[in-house]
C-alpha cells in the first residue's frame, strides 16, 4: 500500500492533502454539502444547488429596462445562460457581422458590469447558422476560477479567469462530436475534479455508430477520466442540451442526465459506471432533472412510449439499479409538454414551464396540479425561484417576475424587451442570481437587475473538491486515464491507474500491468507510452490489470506526422479515421480498390470523414473521385483540410471552398463544368499565417497532366491556423474515392 | 418550367360556374358528375369559411356536454378534419396504433364514421430513413386530403402523391391500378396509385412534404416541399420542382415547374389555390422563395408573380431576418389574393406582412397591392384567411387575431389568444372559431364588434382549422378528433 502511495502522482497528492485539510467536518460519505455555507453564487447550470432555487434577499418586485432596477447592461448577442462566481459574471453568446462573426465568451465585473475580457472564436466545420451560435452556457469553477464551455463547432474549451486557454479540445473533428444543425449545444457541469459534458458523437472502432456518450475531463488539465458509453440506441435526435445534475443517493455520488436517445440515465460520477436507466421519451431530452431526498424530477414534450400523446412530467425514485422505467416512476403528469425548461423545485412545489409558456406548480410529493400562470408564448428558458419570488423569461422578450401563493400565481412586473429596431429581443436565457442580483443575456445583450447596486459581493470559496479517499476500501473498479486520448507518434504520452470502490468512490492512484491491443507500440512498467512514427497511424487500447483480477483501458489513437497516402488496395478501411461509419465498403474498380461511400441506408448522405488529428497544419490533402448520376440525382466529393472543404459539385457543376457550410463567410465558388462518371483529382492546400490562411483549391481530370494554375484561391483574414484533414462526400448515390494523400506544405 | 404534356380534356370552364368569388362547399357538376368535394378550407378559392348553421359555441370536453363523439388518433396531427361522403378525415402519426401490424412512426391518414365516430381506416407509411432532413419524426401526414365522391388525394409523409379509395379496404375492394398493398384488412387503406415526387423528379422536400392536393379537371395540384438541406443553404435538387401536376386516375406526371429552384429560402410547405380571375382559370401556389406563382392550370405556362416580400428585406438563417418564406395558403375573393408571410414556427415570432393584391394583372405583379398590414401590426404567419361579409379574419402566429375591412383593409378590432397560433379562423354561423397552442378554441361573434362568445379548452393543442358540416363542429386537436353538436352530450372523460 505504501508503495502504490509513492506512486502516486504529484498533482493527485496535492489534491489530496488539500481536501483531508477540510475534510474533518465531513462525515465519510457525506457531499461537501453546499447548503452548509452561504453559498451566495451562481457558478453553473442552474445554480448552487442545481434546482434553480438561489437564497438570495432583497431581490426586485419590478425594475424598468433602461430604468430603476437595471443595474448594467453588456453587450453580447446572448442565447445561453450567464454564471456569477468570483465576483464575476460570464456567459457565452456571440459578436459581429459579415467577415467578424464569432464565438464570443466575455466576462463583467459583477457590481459595475466593467467588461473584464472577451474571447472571441472563429467558428467552422459547422451546419449550425451564426443566430443559433454560442447555446451552450458556461460552467465557472470557483476553485480554480476557470470558466468551461463547449462552442457550436465543438471546440472545448477551458479558460483561465484572465480568459487565457487552460487547456481545450476538438470534440468534432478529433471525437467525432456531431454538429448537428439546429444548434442546441451542451452545457459542461463541474463536480469535484472533473468536468462534465454529454456529448453526441461517433468516432472510432466500438465508438463508431453514433450514440450519446458522457465525458468526464480534469478540470486541471483536461485528460479525460471516464467515458461513459451507456446508451444502446441511436441518438434520436442531435440538437439537444440536457445538463447533467450531480447528487448523492445512499453514499453513492451520481450524475443523472436525459439522452439524445430519449432515455434518463444515472451513472456514478467518478467513474461514469452506469448505475440506472430510465427510459422517458421517444426522442431527445433537452430538459435537465431535478433531484431531492433520492427522487428525480424529469420532463419532456415529445411522444411517450405508453401512451400515444405528447409530453410529461414525472417522479423517478433514483434509488434503483438497471433499468428501472417500470418500477421506480412514483407519479406523472402526462400531456405536459416541458421540452426546454428545466423544472424548479423549491420547498416541495415543482415548477415547470411548458412549451406553450405556461408555469405550472405540482405538490412535488403527489404529482398534485397546484396552479398555473401563463407567461407569454413560448417557453424555452427555466424558471428561478428567489426571495419568495419567481423569475423566468419567455422567448418574445419578455422578463417576468411573479409571487407564488398556494393556489396561484400573480405576475408582479413584465418588462419587454426590445432590439434598437423596436423589435422584440429573443431570450433563451434562464436567470441566475447571485449578490443580490439576477443575471440574464438577451439578444440585446446581458442584464444585470436589482434593489441596490451597491450590494455586497461577497464570493463563496470552494477549496474543498475531493473528499477523502478511504484507502482501506475495497476496490472493486479501475479506470485508466486518460481514457480516451489522441497522442502525436513519437511524442511519449503517460496513463495511470486509478481505482475505485463499488459506490464509485475514488481510492488511490496505482500503477498496474500494462499491456497494448492493436497497437504497435511501447508501453512501460510505469505507464510511459510511445508509437514509432515510422508505424504511422494506427488505434487501439492500453490495457492494465491489477491484483484481484480487475483490468481496465484506454482508446488509444496515434496520429503520425504528414506525409500519408492511402491506396485502399489494402481492402480496409483504415481503423483510425474518425466518423468514418456512412465510409466504405471499399469496392474493386480497374482491378484495384477503391474506397466508396453510398446512399445512406439512414439519415442524410453528406459526410466528412478525418483521417488525421485537428492539429494538423500547413498541409495539402488530395484524392481521385469519381462521381456517379442517377435520374437528375448526382453526388458531390471533395476534401477537408484545416477548416476548410473543398466540395465539387456534381447536380450545381461547381467548384466551391467554404468554411462554414451554414454562412456564405469564406465561401468561394467558380462554375466548374465536370463530367459524371470520369475520375478527377481535386487538391486543397492551406498555408496558415500570422495574419492571413492562403487556400487553394484546383481540380483535373486524372488522365491528364496537374494544370499548373489553381482554379480557386482564398485569402483568409481570420487565419484559421489548423484543423483535420479528411474526405467529404454528398452521396444519394454512389460516389468513389482512391489515393488519398495528406502533403507537408514545406 | 417544363410542359410535359397538354391535357386531353379540361371541364374546368364549366367548373368555373360555381366558383365564384366568396364560394361556398363545392359540387361540381362537370368534371365530376355531382361527387361531393372536401378540401383544405373547404372550397377552391381556400376561404375558410362555411355555410354551415345551428353551431354550437359552448361545450365542456371533460363532462362531455355538446360532445357528440370524439375518437383518438395520433399524438400529433396537422392535417383536416374534412368531412365528405359521411367521414371525416384527418392526417396525424402513429400514437395512437390502430393497427398494431403496422407499428413504429408512421404518416397515417385515418377516416372516421361522420355520425358515430367510429375508426373506419387508415393508411400508414413507414418513415422515409433520410430521417429528419426530408420527413422529421412523429410529425405525421401534414397534408390535408381532397376528396371527389370516392377517392381521396393527400402527400404523405414520404413525399408520394396517394390516390386513396374513401372505402378503404372496408369494402372488400382492392381498388386499382395499384393493387399491391401489403396490409388489406378491413381497417386498411386501398392504395389506387402513388407517385413518389422524391424517386421520380428528384424533389428534396426539407424536413417534410406538406402539401394539401387540389384536384381540378383531371388534375392533381402539390408543391412539393423542395427546400434546403440540412446545412440550411444548399439547395440538393435545383432541378427537382417546386409545383407539379400529375393525372387525378392515373398519377401521371402533366407538368412540373422547377423554379425559384436555388432561391428557395428554406422548404416550399404550400397549398395550391385555384381560382378564375376575371375569367382566367388560374392555380396559384406559393413558392418557396417568398413570391406567389399563378400558372395555367393545365398547362404549367406561368401567369403572374408577386413578390411577398419587401425589396429591402433579409433572409437571415435561423429567422431572425426581414425576410420570409410563405406558408400560409392564398385565398382568393373579389379578384384579389390575400396571403401572409411567415416562417417555420421554430424560427419565432416577429414583425410579418398581410397583403392583398389586385391579381387581375400579368407577369409582376408586385406592385398591384391593394393594401397591407405589416410590422408591429401584423406578425409572422402561417394561417390562412377567412373573408365573409367583406371582413377579412386573419391570425398570426404570436396569437392575434385580425378583423379587418376586406375593401380597404380598414381595422376593426384585435383579439390576442395568448398563446402561439398555427391555424386559422373558421368562419361559419355567424361566429369565429379559432385554436391556439394552449388548446383552446375561442368563439367570437363574426362582424366588426368584438364580441368573445366563449372559450373552451380542448385538452391539447389545436394546431388545425375546425370545420363544420350539418350542424356539427369538427375539431381535431393534437391528439383527439371531437364532434361537437349543441344538445349532445358524451361520457365524461376523466
Amino acid at each position: 500500500m505504501s508503495d502504490s502511495r509513492s506512486a502516486l502522482p504529484v498533482r493527485l497528492l496535492r489534491l489530496s492533502v488539500a481536501a483531508i485539510l477540510v475534510a474533518t467536518s465531513l462525515t465519510a460519505s457525506a457531499l461537501p454539502a453546499p447548503q452548509e455555507a452561504a453559498n451566495n453564487e451562481w457558478s453553473q447550470w442552474r445554480g448552487p444547488d442545481q434546482n434553480g432555487v438561489s437564497a438570495a434577499t432583497d431581490l426586485p418586485d419590478d425594475w424598468t429596462v433602461d430604468g430603476p432596477g437595471q443595474l448594467w447592461h453588456g453587450d453580447i448577442v446572448g442565447r445561453s445562460t450567464p454564471v456569477a462566481f468570483d465576483g464575476r459574471v460570464c456567459a457565452n453568446g456571440r459578436l459581429g457581422e459579415g467577415m467578424e462573426m464569432r464565438e464570443t465568451v466575455a466576462c463583467w465585473n459583477a457590481a459595475t458590469g466593467e467588461r473584464l475580457w472577451q474571447r472571441s472564436f472563429n467558428v467552422y466545420n459547422t451546419t449550425v447558422p451564426f443566430t443559433r451560435v454560442g447555446w451552450g452556457s458556461v460552467a465557472g469553477d470557483s476553485e480554480t476560477g476557470n470558466l468551461y464551455v463547449l462552442n457550436v463547432d465543438g471546440w472545448f474549451h477551458a479558460l483561465d479567469e484572465l480568459g487565457r486557454t487552460v487547456w481545450s479540445y476538438r470534440l468534432h473533428e478529433d471525437y467525432g462530436r456531431f454538429s448537428g444543425y439546429g444548434g442546441r449545444t451542451g452545457t459542461p457541469v463541474i463536480d469535484e475534479n472533473r468536468v462534465l459534458l454529454p456529448v453526441i458523437n461517433g468516432s472510432w472502432a466500438e465508438f463508431t455508430p453514433g450514440r450519446q456518450r458522457f465525458y468526464a475531463f480534469d478540470k486541471h488539465d483536461g485528460r479525460v477520466l471516464w467515458v461513459s458509453n451507456p446508451s444502446e440506441e441511436s441518438p434520436k435526435d442531435l440538437n439537444i442540451q440536457a445538463v447533467p445534475v450531480v447528487t448523492e443517493i445512499d453514499g453513492q455520488r451520481l450524475m443523472i442526465v436525459g439522452g439524445a436517445d430519449g432515455w434518463i440515465y444515472a451513472l456514478q460520477a467518478r467513474t461514469g459506471n452506469f448505475v440506472w436507466k430510465f427510459q422517458l421519451s421517444k426522442r431527445g431530452i433537452n430538459v435537465s432533472v431535478v433531484e431531492a431526498d433520492g427522487v428525480v424530477y424529469a420532463a419532456h414534450s415529445e411522444e411517450n412510449l405508453d401512451e400515444g400523446v405528447l409530453g410529461r412530467v414525472v417522479a423517478i425514485d433514483a434509488r434503483g439499479q438497471g433499468d428501472i422505467t417500470h418500477t421506480n416512476e412514483l407519479w406523472r403528469a402526462t400531456e405536459i409538454p416541458v421540452g426546454f425548461s428545466s423544472p424548479m423545485l423549491h420547498d416541495g412545489v415543482l415548477h415547470v414551464i411548458d412549451n406553450s409558456a405556461n408555469l405550472i406548480a405540482f405538490d412535488a410529493a403527489t404529482g398534485r396540479h397546484l396552479w398555473e400562470q401563463n407567461i407569454g408564448n413560448v417557453g424555452k428558458a427555466s424558471p428561478v425561484w428567489a426571495d419568495g419570488k419567481i423569475y423566468a423569461t419567455e422567448v418574445n422578450g419578455n422578463f417576468v417576475i411573479l409571487r407564488a401563493g398556494e393556489d396561484g400565481a400573480e405576475v408582479l412586473d413584465t418588462e419587454h424587451i426590445e432590439m434598437p429596431d423596436g423589435r422584440h429581443a429573443e431570450i433563451c436565457s434562464s436567470p441566475a442570481v447571485a449578490y443580490g442580483r439576477i443575471y440574464f443575456t438577451t439578444e440585446n445583450g446581458i442584464y444585470a437587475i436589482g434593489n441596490d447596486a451597491d450590494a455586497p459581493i461577497e464570493t463563496w470559496s470552494a477549496e474543498r473538491t475531493m473528499p477523502v479517499p478511504d484507502i482501506d476500501a475495497e476496490v472493486t473498479s479501475i479506470k485508466v486515464v486518460p481514457a480516451d486520448v489522441v497522442i502525436r507518434a513519437g511524442e511519449p504520452a503517460q496513463f495511470e491507474v486509478h481505482s475505485f470502490d463499488v459506490d464509485g468512490n475514488f481510492i488511490r492512484s496505482r500503477n498496474a500491468v500494462w499491456s497494448l491491443a492493436g497497437l504497435e507500440a511501447e508501453v512501460s512498467e510505469d505507464g510511459t507510452f510511445w508509437a514509432d512514427p515510422a508505424i504511422g497511424h494506427q488505434v487501439g487500447r492500453v490495457l492494465a490489470e491489477t491484483g484481484g483480477m480487475l483490468s481496465a483501458y484506454a482508446r488509444v489513437r496515434v496520429i503520425a506526422a504528414p506525409p500519408t497516402v492511402e491506396d485502399f488496395n489494402d481492402g480496409e478501411r483504415p481503423p483510425h479515421w474518425v466518423a468514418a461509419g456512412r465510409w466504405g465498403p471499399m469496392a474493386e474498380f480497374d482491378g484495384e480498390n477503391v474506397l466508396t461511400k453510398g446512399p445512406s441506408p439512414s439519415g442524410i448522405h453528406r459526410h466528412v470523414t478525418y483521417t488525421a488529428d485537428a492539429s494538423t497544419r500547413d498541409v495539402t490533402v488530395q484524392v481521385d473521385l469519381y462521381a456517379t448520376q442517377e435520374g437528375r440525382r448526382r453526388a458531390d466529393g471533395g476534401v477537408v483540410n484545416g477548416g476548410y472543404t473543398l466540395d465539387l459539385a456534381g447536380n450545381h457543376q461547381r467548384l466551391e471552398i467554404r468554411s462554414w457550410a451554414s454562412e456564405l463567410l469564406m465561401m468561394e465558388r467558380v462554375p466548374f463544368e465536370w463530367d459524371m462518371e470520369t475520375w478527377y483529382t481535386v487538391k486543397l492546400r492551406v498555408e496558415p499565417g500570422s495574419n492571413s490562411t492562403m487556400v487553394r483549391a484546383k481540380v483535373w481530370r486524372r488522365d491528364e497532366a496537374e494544370p499548373a494554375e489553381w482554379t480557386l484561391e482564398i485569402e483568409d483574414p481570420r487565419a484559421l491556423q489548423s484543423g483535420a484533414p479528411g474526405i467529404y462526400g454528398y452521396s444519394p448515390v454512389n460516389i468513389y474515392y482512391d489515393n488519398y494523400k495528406v502533403t507537408a506544405n514545406r | 418550367m417544363t410542359n410535359r404534356k397538354p391535357l386531353s380534356t379540361l371541364g374546368l370552364i364549366a367548373l368555373t360556374a360555381f366558383i365564384g368569388g366568396g364560394a361556398l362547399r363545392h359540387a361540381d357538376t362537370a368534371a365530376a358528375q355531382q361527387q361531393e368535394e372536401a378540401m383544405f378550407a373547404g372550397n377552391f378559392e381556400r376561404n375558410m369559411i362555411s355555410d354551415a348553421t345551428n353551431l354550437p359555441s359552448e361545450w365542456d370536453v371533460r363532462s362531455g356536454t355538446n360532445i357528440k363523439w370524439s375518437a383518438p388518433v395520433g399524438s400529433q396531427s396537422y392535417a383536416g378534419p374534412v368531412v365528405a361522403g359521411g367521414k371525416v378525415f384527418v392526417g396525424t402519426n402513429n400514437e395512437g396504433l390502430r393497427n398494431p401490424d403496422m407499428p413504429n412512426d408512421r404518416g397515417v391518414m385515418m377516416a372516421f364514421d361522420q355520425e358515430s365516430g367510429e375508426f373506419l381506416w387508415q393508411y400508414a407509411t413507414e418513415k422515409l430513413t433520410a430521417g429528419r432532413v426530408n420527413d422529421w419524426p412523429l410529425q405525421g401526414v401534414c397534408s390535408t386530403p381532397f376528396i371527389q365522391g370516392d377517392r381521396l388525394w393527400y402527400v404523405s409523409n414520404q413525399a408520394h402523391i396517394v390516390a386513396l379509395d374513401v372505402n378503404g379496404h372496408r369494402d372488400g375492394d382492392n381498388d386499382g391500378p395499384f393493387a399491391d398493398e401489403v396490409h388489406t384488412s378491413a381497417i386498411d387503406g386501398d392504395v389506387l396509385w402513388s407517385y413518389d415526387m422524391i424517386g421520380e423528379v428528384d424533389a428534396f422536400p426539407h424536413n417534410l412534404a406538406t402539401s394539401s392536393p387540389l384536384v381540378v379537371g383531371d388534375l392533381v395540384f402539390v408543391s412539393t416541399g423542395n427546400g434546403v438541406d440540412e446545412g440550411h443553404i444548399n439547395i440538393p435538387s435545383p432541378f427537382g420542382p417546386s409545383f407539379m401536376a400529375v393525372n387525378k386516375n392515373t398519377g401521371e406526371l402533366i407538368w412540373e415547374n422547377s423554379d425559384p429552384g436555388e432561391d428557395i429560402l428554406h422548404g416550399t410547405w404550400t397549398n395550391p389555390t385555384y381560382a378564375v380571375v376575371n375569367g382566367t382559370p388560374q392555380v396559384i401556389f406559393p413558392g418557396g422563395d417568398g413570391w406567389v406563382r399563378s400558372f395555367v392550370p393545365e398547362t404549367g405556362e406561368i401567369l403572374w408573380m408577386f413578390d411577398a416580400n419587401p425589396k429591402d428585406s433579409e433572409w437571415a438563417l435561423g429567422g431572425r431576418g426581414t425576410r420570409n418564406n410563405i406558408i400560409s395558403t392564398a385565398v382568393v375573393y373579389d379578384n384579389k389574393m390575400y396571403i401572409g408571410v411567415g416562417q417555420d414556427p421554430e424560427h419565432g415570432e416577429a414583425p410579418g406582412h398581410f397583403w392583398v393584391v389586385d391579381i387581375t394583372g400579368s407577369g409582376d405583379i408586385t406592385d398591384a397591392v391593394v393594401w397591407n398590414r405589416s410590422g408591429e401590426d401584423f406578425h409572422r404567419t402561417i394561417s390562412t384567411a377567412a373573408i365573409h361579409d367583406g371582413i377579412v379574419y386573419i391570425s398570426d402566429l404570436s396569437g392575434f387575431l385580425y378583423a379587418l375591412d376586406a375593401e380597404t383593409g380598414e381595422h376593426y378590432w384585435t383579439y390576442d389568444t395568448f398563446a402561439a397560433v398555427w391555424g386559422s379562423a373558421f368562419v361559419a354561423d355567424g361566429k369565429v372559431y379559432l385554436g391556439d397552442e394552449d388548446g383552446d378554441i375561442i368563439v367570437l361573434q363574426a362582424g366588426k364588434e368584438l364580441v368573445e362568445l366563449a372559450e373552451m379548452n380542448m385538452g391539447a393543442s389545436v394546431y388545425t382549422t375546425p370545420w363544420a358540416e350539418d350542424g356539427v363542429l369538427y375539431v381535431l386537436s393534437r391528439n383527439r378528433l371531437y364532434a361537437i353538436e349543441t344538445g349532445a352530450q358524451s361520457e365524461p372523460m376523466n
